[in-house]
């Protein structure tokens, strides 16, 4: 019985493949579409890349500045302490001048207390001037600018007249 | 021996020798009736033959350089019975819309027109591809189980269970088969 049925599938087939479609050019459609298939794979790729770039170019950057609270955050923690380190700093440089004792304060005041931490919240802007003391040390000669600057106006009046040859006739105020 | 050639255009096509090119054409054009045989008989469809062969073909194109001088119609044709019973075939397949059921042209049967060989016919497209395609490897290209299991990729066991299927199937799908012996 299944010898027969065996049989009888193998004829039924055989029989079924002469029915076989006669077709022709096969491969010029075969070709198009090994066309049709690799420009599918590039514009895949492609679009695969491209969103794997912007996916992964938020969590990059995302993960660099992790350490630290973004920039305009407000954290009262950060404040207080930044005045405490711009003094102790130039506090040494200027010390002669007049900070110099609240910089000996200062550093365990705003660690300590939050009291202290005013004190040298003003030497702060004291600080300001001691870093441009070394630039403004010419403000020694300011004492004598301090006279002359009102004066160069009052005096130039009447230079005025050369002043067409040379109008930064520097000397003339000297004079 | 001018390489310049290409198959396909020049953007995406992949550049081969031109005497290689007229081989590839001569072997698709002798053996396309026997391959067009086999694709028939796995997929029990006229126009799904012809999409099968082509994209086995398609597929072999791009290997045409390496398989060559080796066994290109045995290529072809393992192509050919891994993509009959493909998961994304099938799933295409599953999505198209057949506007025919009976797809088979309405003619006068070849093979004389017993009722045995006609419902045996019918009950072979009943069959799923996977049981199909061992159907057709086992009793249309007479191949040892071994031999099947090797150009489809899985074990023997598989082989012997998927034929098992098949003919039990194909006997519940022709219980009158004992009559129609007879009556023939």
């Amino acid at each position: 019985m299944t010898d027969s049925f065996e049989h009888l599938i193998r004829s039924t087939l055989t029989d079924l493949a002469e029915e076989a479609p006669i077709v022709h050019d096969q491969l010029s459609r075969a070709e198009r579409r090994v066309r049709n298939r690799r420009r599918a794979t590039v514009t895949m790729g492609a679009l695969g890349t491209l969103a794997a770039i912007l996916i992964a170019t938020p969590l990059a950057l995302a993960g660099t500045g992790s350490d630290q609270p973004r920039p305009a955050a407000p954290n009262p923690a950060v404040e207080p302490n930044l005045p405490a380190p711009t003094p102790s700093g130039p506090a040494v440089e200027p010390g002669p001048v007049a900070p110099s004792p609240p910089g000996v304060p200062g550093r365990p005041g705003p660690r300590v207390e939050p009291g202290p931490p005013g004190v040298p919240g003003r030497p702060g802007p004291t600080v300001e001037p001691s870093p441009s003391g070394p630039i403004a040390v010419p403000g020694v000669p300011g004492v004598p600018g301090g006279a002359p600057a009102p004066g160069v106006p009052g005096r130039p009046g009447p230079t005025v007249k050369p002043s067409p040859s040379e109008p930064v006739a520097v000397p003339s105020p000297a004079a | 021996m001018t390489w310049g050639v290409c198959i396909g255009d020049n953007e995406t096509g992949w550049w081969v020798d031109e005497d290689e090119r007229a081989r590839l054409a001569e072997f698709v054009a002798s053996r396309t009736p026997a391959l067009m045989r086999v694709a028939y008989l796995l997929t029990g469809n006229r126009n799904a033959a012809e999409d099968l062969f082509q994209s086995a073909l398609a597929r072999t194109i791009p290997k045409w350089g390496s398989i060559r001088h080796a066994d290109p119609e045995g290529y072809l044709r393992v192509v050919m019975y891994r993509e009959q019973v493909s998961w994304w075939r099938r799933l295409r397949r599953w999505r198209e819309t057949p506007l025919n059921p009976a797809d088979e042209p309405v003619g006068a049967d070849p093979s004389g027109g017993s009722d045995v060989r006609l419902a045996m016919r019918a009950a072979l497209r009943h069959l799923p591809p996977a049981q199909r395609t061992v159907v057709v490897l086992r009793y249309y290209e007479d191949l040892p189980e071994a031999r099947v299991a090797e150009l489809l990729g899985c074990s023997v066991g598989t082989v012997r269970s998927r034929t098992h299927r098949a003919v039990t199937r194909l006997r519940e799908l022709l219980p009158e088969i004992e009559l129609l012996e007879v009556r023939r």
